[in-house]
């Protein structure tokens, strides 16, 4: 009696675990051979001197290819217009898209699924159709931004919205802000349903209304899902490409590059692999500290 | 004025310019396209003096069709794979008990944080290798490994709320581990499986980097590198540029207005 159920046991534990390991397996062979094992080469390759015709004849140059990285202007440009777009995006997509979803919450009355549509649209639309728009809007010649502007009699850019180094970036994080703002907004929105009206009620009688009662009851409840609002925002900015390549290919002279971009020219235009592999390690490194308080803000929640 | 009144047309102020800035470039794109080269350069601001299909039909001579058409299979393929993939593996993070468990969530996690820009130059030789360059294999392998982990994670919260009993009823009847998954967890699974559907498809869609290394023959490029080909022929002629976003933009746009329920709340779900 007792033998039979051992077996039977030990039977049904082998035979769950082989279709546990089936079940498993696919998923790790993909992310292994398309993400995992590339990652591994991109840090071997970085060590190596090699070009896209010589992709199997690699030169050992030991750390050269991370010298010239810390001595490369455009890299620390690139690098920075990263951050730039890290702190922009927080502000403008998860900052404003904050303010929006607690109007559409509890701050009007009419209207809130029209204008929550509207706000969400340039969520399906794929980021290079938006920048081919942008740029329309923003041509010296035809666009209408400079056309409004001259009607009313302001002053325009000289060297065109996007030529000027100084606020091209920024324009940018203009067309950035208008794609991702309403998914912010949406995902924000999600959290502000969840609070219960009998919270509001209470603070109603505490004294607490209004922008009041957002500040010190509303946002502290919704405190998980603005994390995982900034998270995904933050890993977003370092996954930037579309918007600086349609838009100004990193120009004018490099003042836009972003890394994404950056490791694009190094590898596909200049044909420095080494040197693509070894940008592509800094951003490995960033991407895995940021999967790291992804793993925390995670298990908070 | 009353401070309640103020604040109510703050907060319906803030909403409509919002908005318009919203949905100025979409009148400008549809505009544009029925406007001639003349018009576009003489009163940027005015409306098309006469409604011009001409744009629309130059848009589609240059095989838009078929940029759609490769877009669709790479975005049908993907995510058919990415859905069933990664629902295994969460079932089995979520659900079962296996000792490696914790290490496989680990490596999902890295795997979600790693962009393609981060292994470029090994990817496509990877792709390269397999002899997969130029072939809509090309992305849709790449694209499917780089959407698992996110789905994953997506799938691993729905299981983790998904009532044992039915599990255990099964289990009793002597069903294995994945005849539950499959003939049990997948029917059961419609909102999951229709949020992650819907978040990845939009993804893949829209997906240009890894395209663009990967396909340079036009027969297999998928729609946003058609719309760069757009834009570097036609440089200034802006009219049919518009005509070809719009007519590329349209579908999804139809798509997203009459499914737009279930859009929010696919995302919406990304918090919890």
């Amino acid at each position: 009696m007792n033998k039979t159920q051992t077996n039977s046991t030990g039977f049904s534990l082998s035979s769950d675990r082989v279709s546990v390991i089936i079940l498993l397996i696919p998923a790790l062979i993909f992310c292994t051979i398309f993400i995992f094992i590339p990652a591994f080469w991109a840090i071997v390759g970085s060590f190596y001197s090699y070009g896209m015709t010589s992709l199997n004849d690699w030169k050992w140059v030991g750390f050269d290819n991370y010298i010239k990285a810390s001595q490369d202007e455009f890299f620390w440009i690139a690098l920075k217009n990263n951050f730039i777009i890290v702190f922009a995006s927080i502000v403008l997509q998860v900052g404003v898209g904050t303010i929006l979803a607690a109007i559409l919450d509890r701050g009007i009355k009419y209207g809130k699924v029209i204008f929550r549509t509207i706000i969400f649209t340039p969520m399906v639309i794929s980021s290079v159709a938006v920048s081919i728009i942008w740029l329309i809007i923003y041509d010296p010649n035809v666009g209408i931004l400079n056309s409004i502007l001259k009607a009313i009699g302001l002053p325009t850019p000289s060297m065109g919205w996007l030529g000027d180094p100084d606020i091209s970036i920024w324009m940018i994080m203009i067309v950035a802000g208008w794609q991702n703002t309403g998914f912010m907004m949406v995902l924000i929105l999600a959290g502000l349903q969840g609070v219960s009206k009998e919270v509001y009620d209470a603070a109603e009688i505490d004294g607490a209304t209004g922008v009041k009662a957002f500040w010190y009851i509303t946002l502290p409840m919704i405190r998980n899902i603005l994390i995982v609002a900034i998270l995904i925002t933050t890993i977003g900015a370092f996954k930037v490409f579309e918007f600086v390549y349609v838009l100004t290919q990193g120009g004018p002279s490099n003042a836009t590059q972003v890394l994404g971009t950056y490791i694009y020219l190094q590898a596909f235009n200049l044909l420095h692999m080494g040197y693509a592999n070894a940008l592509s390690v800094v951003l490995l490194i960033i991407a895995l500290i940021l999967g790291w308080f992804q793993l925390k803000a995670s298990r908070r929640a | 004025m009353s401070k309640f009144k103020l604040a109510n047309i703050f907060a319906y102020g803030f909403v409509t310019l919002f908005s318009i800035y919203v949905l100025l470039p979409i009148i400008v794109m549809i505009l544009t396209t029925f406007k001639t080269r003349r018009e576009i350069f003489l009163e940027p601001l005015g409306l098309p003096g006469q409604f011009n299909f001409s744009s629309f039909e130059k848009a589609l001579s240059i095989g838009l069709g078929g940029f759609i058409f490769n877009s669709f299979l790479v975005s049908l393929f993907s995510v058919i794979l990415i859905v069933i993939i990664a629902g295994m593996a969460a079932y089995v993070l979520a659900r079962i008990d296996f000792r490696i468990n914790r290490y496989v969530y680990l490596l999902i996690v890295a795997g979600f944080a790693i962009p393609p820009a981060a292994v470029l130059v090994p990817l496509y030789a990877t792709v390269s290798n397999l002899g997969l360059l130029n072939s809509i294999y090309g992305v849709v392998m790449p694209l499917t490994a780089f959407g698992i982990p996110f789905t994953v994670i997506l799938f691993y919260a729905f299981f983790l709320d998904f009532p044992k009993e039915v599990e255990e009823a099964a289990t009793i009847d002597g069903c294995s581990k994945m005849q539950i998954f499959f003939r049990i967890i997948i029917p059961l699974s419609g909102p999951a499986i229709a949020s992650a559907a819907i978040f990845q498809t939009v993804w893949i869609w829209n997906e240009f980097l890894l395209a663009l290394i990967m396909l340079t023959s036009d027969e297999v490029k998928t729609l946003p590198l058609g719309l760069m080909k757009l834009r570097g022929e036609w440089s200034s002629d802006w009219p049919s540029i518009m005509a070809g976003l719009t007519i590329a933009i349209l579908p999804v746009l139809i798509v997203f207005l009459i499914f737009q329920k279930y859009f929010v709340r696919s995302l919406a779900g990304l918090g919890k």
